[in-house]
């Protein structure tokens, strides 16, 4: 049964939602779904935008086919390739086989690679170029690797519908509403927003920046992503947000205290750190377990707050593993600009401590504090100096300015 | 090719040699004895015109060529080699810089003093850990926005002390290498711009070599002499030349040996006749002549290409490395010759052997000369692979907070001081016996050269029992002073400090003292020195005499009666602060790789410290194969 919603007079929605998949590219957990949003623009010709992932292929193809009313699928244009969005692009080629797919150069080569056999129906366009469809115009914005290499927008300049692709997505489904300004996003969907953005496309904060330069020249009053909702009002306040994630400033001060901890002895430490920052005035903030948090959700948050504080045991004369893989995501989503400190834990060899110093010094624009502690098995009455040095350390550096 | 000198060049040969012979020769076995600066010689020179040679007349030079002015160094160096290195490294090393790099005020501003002679210059290069290798370079000049900020020091400088104005070579962009060198002019006088002492060299007595301290001089910004991080290339083009001066002086050192020993081989009678007779003798004199006209050749050639500005930096190194090769062969035959009368001193053999040796040395060892003409002869392939990585040298104690406290009066530094260590966990209620061996100390009380005659040790016990402390002292007071028993002098030959707490009185920081402190968790400075090396090896310093400090310290510190110290726990040490050096990278548009040239690009053999500009063409990005103009610069 189709499922569609109408965007502006002649441009449809015509993705579906998932509830069922549990983990996106097999990697970061979902507990509400995702949407795979696909759109249509029904011009003298007509032309969808993106496709859906297979696992939502009979929906997706019931709503184009319903929006289309009996027409014929002129165009199909591939902003992104990712088979999230791809995947069905075969069953459109067989469904109407006079369509022409209007793609990047890359994309078509990538597209091949993934076993789709485009071949006279594609296109390519380049950056600069446009196509007019009768009333609407729409212009081809290259967006290197704002993800993928291949990934372009487009951008309808007839009324200002800007479809960004992967940019400006979300997790989380959509259920029914579609636009942003039918949720309460800042509260509901924000933490959704922001884990999707840091853990898909964090490292890619420069261009990031770049696609923002480009878009800063055009009249945008729809964003049109390829997850998550549609934004038709202030736009300014999703474009502020991306402003801080692609230039890793933090959105607030606050601490973030992640600890590794086999018996709960880091654990009770990280707890008095907490305390002792709580009673110097700092009470923005997070204490998460490393073991059973799960990274994305550990990347979210650092992309959120000024300052983190990891503590560690030594494991095999290493960081706790767990611990480790947070600090190789950190370090492969280009995470910068955030003040650290460290406190190791260790019973016969701390190690830790200064393994995490050298991960976190090969990040750009860390500032280590120089406070920092090396507990011997669990915290005691003659740790308790040090522990109160660095939280005054820490609370100094949150609360200046 | 010329094979015979022009008149007018034969005619200031005779004009230097009757200078030399009358105002230099006379002084040369007192200068050499005394280790002297031939002052009043040098300035005659200036009223001469010898110290402008090869320089433009509007600047105030003679405007005479480059042979002109090898002739020059050959026969002051004929009479005596020091006097012969002050013109060269006056006009090749101080002087030609500034001329070929300096922007029109720089050249109005110094020149027309260095070209006349009213003021001498000098060139600063050679440091402890870089001189072949000027990579190594660890002299900073900081961009403090108004001036650059000089650190740092330099060995082996001719005509330290005696010169008003300095060449300097200093890092300004840390971490590339040699790319990351500048050049400065610096003055004598400015604050903070210090020498050592004077080196106690084996010959070349009569110039004046030194080390030079810079302890945060600030260099105003129009003092860059040439483009910011050119330094390099500018040392290297000014050594090409400088070569051509030290070929000179190492000829006329072996001239002057030569001509000696064949008049004395005419005048000493064996056997019943001159020994000049003796074929033994009359073939030494043939082969030394014979190197000699070969030497003359290659120097003259190389200051004629010069001269004419065609490629001379391979023919200079061969000229610098035959004519001192055979300068040390020529003056060790002239020596023989003179038997053992020439093997006393007051003998101007024995003077001009040992004069000889240095030119196989400096400006570019002869190994260094053999290096620059086989890469000129073998291009690339004569480059070893990369050298292993270059190992940085920080203070010889590791890495120290170097906090020294400038506020206030000597009690008020005092406080702060007391009041830092008891911040870092120095507990002074509790102490160890003043005879703890050093190795097992926790604390030492150290006294070096500074604490004065030998009561002083008085506050060295005091403050030593107020802070809980064991005693020691560096090698000197135990070794010549004998304050001390031997066995509480602390060093890397002596006792090594492993504890937490040093407190170094007097002491200015030998380099083996050093190392057997660098264990301390926490060194304290205190010393009259401020530029003492001490200073660059502590977490907190005071600079002050020890007779007004210690008893002030010792007063803060005393707690009356000590607990006996609980089993030692060693305490944290300061650690580096990693520093982000600002540059660009370039991400790649394919894939998100970034091209950092502190790294290069190993796998296309482009070598770390090569500019994104630099890369070699058709380059492309290692990952994905994307061009470099798919590559997006950002700043870091």
């Amino acid at each position: 049964m189709h499922n569609i919603r109408n965007i502006t007079d002649d441009l449809y929605w015509v993705g579906a939602n998932d509830h069922r998949l549990a983990l996106f590219e097999n990697i970061h957990p979902l507990y509400h779904g995702v949407s795979y949003n696909a759109y249509l623009l029904l011009d003298e010709q007509t032309v969808l935008f993106d496709t859906a992932d297979w696992s939502v292929g009979r929906q997706f193809l019931d709503n184009v086919t319903f929006a289309l009313d009996g027409r014929t699928l002129d165009y199909l244009i591939i902003n992104h390739v990712e088979p999230d969005h791809a995947a069905s692009i075969q069953e459109i080629l067989l469904r109407w086989p006079d369509v022409k797919v209007l793609t990047s150069p890359k994309a078509v080569i990538l597209l091949h690679q993934f076993g789709f056999s485009l071949g006279k129906h594609a296109e390519e366009v380049h950056e600069g170029e446009s196509r007019c469809f009768g009333k609407h115009t729409i212009a081809f914005v290259s967006a290197p690797m704002v993800h993928w290499p291949e990934a372009m927008v487009s951008f309808d300049t007839t009324d200002g519908v800007l479809f960004s692709a992967d940019a400006f997505g979300s997790f989380r489904s959509l259920d029914g509403k579609l636009f942003a300004d039918e949720f309460a996003f800042d509260r509901e969907w924000l933490d959704d927003a922001r884990r999707y953005y840091t853990n898909i496309v964090g490292k890619y904060g420069p261009q990031v920046q770049a696609l923002l330069k480009k878009a800063g020249g055009l009249d945008i009053k729809v964003i049109c992503p390829l997850h998550g909702p549609v934004w038709r009002e202030d736009i300014g306040y999703i474009l502020d947000k991306y402003v801080h994630w692609s230039t890793y400033e933090p959105e607030e001060k606050g601490v973030m205290i992640v600890y590794a901890s086999m018996y709960g002895n880091t654990e009770a430490a990280a707890e008095v750190l907490a305390a002792k920052l709580a009673e110097r005035g700092v009470t923005n903030t997070r204490l998460y377990d490393v073991s059973s948090t799960h990274v994305s959700y550990l990347i979210s948050e650092l992309f959120k707050y000024s300052h983190l504080v990891l503590a560690s045991v030594t494991y095999n004369l290493g960081i706790f593993p767990p611990m480790h893989n947070f600090l190789m995501d950190m370090k492969a989503l280009n995470l910068q600009n955030r003040t650290c400190a460290i406190v190791e834990n260790g019973s016969w060899a701390p190690r830790s401590g200064a393994l995490m110093r050298e991960i976190l010094e090969s990040l750009k624009h860390i500032d280590l504090l120089d406070e920092g502690m090396t507990l011997t098995s669990a915290l005691r009455e003659e740790h308790l100096s040090e522990m109160d040095a660095l939280a005054d350390a820490v609370a100094a550096s949150v609360l200046k300015k | 090719m010329m094979y015979q000198t022009t008149q007018a060049q034969e005619a200031l040969r005779s004009k230097v040699r009757e200078f030399a012979e009358t105002e230099v020769k006379p002084l040369a076995f007192t200068l050499d004895q005394r280790n002297e600066f031939p002052r009043e010689a040098v300035r005659k020179m200036g009223t001469l015109g010898l110290m402008g040679i090869p320089f433009e007349k509007k600047y105030g030079g003679a405007g005479l060529d480059v042979l002109s002015y090898a002739i020059a160094v050959e026969e002051l160096a004929r009479v005596d080699g020091g006097a012969g290195v002050i013109l060269s490294a006056h006009t090749s090393l101080g002087t030609w810089p500034i001329y070929a790099y300096g922007t029109e005020e720089q050249k109005k501003k110094y020149l027309p003093d260095l070209l006349t002679g009213r003021k001498i210059g000098a060139f600063g290069l050679t440091e402890p850990n870089a001189g072949s290798d000027a990579g190594g370079t660890e002299t900073t000049a900081e961009d403090m926005g108004d001036y650059y900020l000089l650190n740092g020091n330099k060995i082996f400088i001719t005509n330290g002390g005696e010169a008003d104005t300095y060449v300097v070579f200093a890092v300004t962009t840390p971490d590339i290498g040699v790319k990351g060198i500048s050049v400065f002019i610096v003055e004598k006088g400015w604050e903070g711009f210090a020498f050592g002492d004077h080196y106690d060299k084996m010959g070349i007595r009569s110039s004046a070599t030194c080390e030079l301290l810079f302890n945060n001089v600030k260099v105003p910004k129009e003092n860059l002499l040439g483009q910011l991080g050119k330094g390099f290339n500018i040392a290297m083009a000014t050594l090409d030349g400088g070569r051509i001066g030290i070929a000179a002086q190492a000829l006329g050192i072996a001239q002057g040996a030569f001509e000696a020993a064949v008049e004395y081989s005419k005048e000493r009678v064996q056997f019943g006749r001159p020994i000049c007779q003796q074929q033994s003798i009359a073939f030494k004199i043939a082969d030394m002549a014979t190197k000699l006209r070969a030497a003359r050749l290659l120097v003259y050639s190389a200051a004629d290409l010069k001269e004419a500005h065609a490629p001379y930096g391979m023919e200079s190194a061969m000229a610098k490395q035959y004519a001192s090769d055979i300068a040390l062969e020529v003056t060790n035959d002239a020596l023989q010759i003179f038997g053992g009368t020439g093997y006393l001193k007051g003998m101007e053999v024995e003077r001009m052997y040992r004069d000889a040796k240095i030119t196989t040395i400096y400006e570019g060892t002869n190994e260094i000369q053999r290096v620059v003409i086989a890469s000129h002869v073998l291009g690339k392939l004569a480059k070893a692979d990369d050298a292993p990585g270059r190992v940085k040298h920080g203070p010889e104690t590791g890495v120290r907070k170097k906090q020294i406290l400038t506020d206030g009066t000597a009690q008020e530094r005092v406080d702060a001081l007391v009041a830092a260590l008891k911040k870092d966990g120095y507990d002074f209620t509790v102490g160890i016996p003043m005879d703890t061996p050093i190795a097992q100390a926790e604390r030492v009380v150290s006294a070096g050269k500074g604490i004065g005659p030998k009561e002083n040790m008085k506050l060295i016990e005091n403050l030593a029992r107020a802070a809980g402390a064991a005693i020691g002292s560096s090698r000197p007071v135990a070794e010549t002073l004998q304050y001390l028993p031997l066995d509480r002098y602390v060093g890397m030959s002596g006792q090594k400090f492993r504890g937490n707490l040093y407190i170094a009185c007097g002491i200015s920081g030998a380099g083996q003292h050093l190392k057997g402190i660098k264990e301390a968790s926490t060194i304290v400075a205190i010393n009259l020195d401020p530029n003492a090396k001490i200073f660059k090896n502590c977490d907190y310093g005071i600079v002050g005499d020890v007779k007004d400090i210690l008893p002030l310290l010792t007063a803060a510190l005393d707690t009356g009666e000590k607990q006996a110290a609980p089993p030692m726990v060693k305490m944290k040490r300061a650690v580096a602060k990693k520093v982000t050096q600002p540059r660009k990278l370039y991400i790649c548009n394919g894939c998100g790789y970034e091209y950092d040239l502190l790294q290069g690009d190993p796998e296309s053999d482009v070598r770390p410290g090569t500019a994104f500009y630099e890369l070699p063409e058709g380059w492309m990005c290692p990952h994905c194969g994307e061009s470099a103009d798919q590559f997006l610069a950002i700043d870091i």
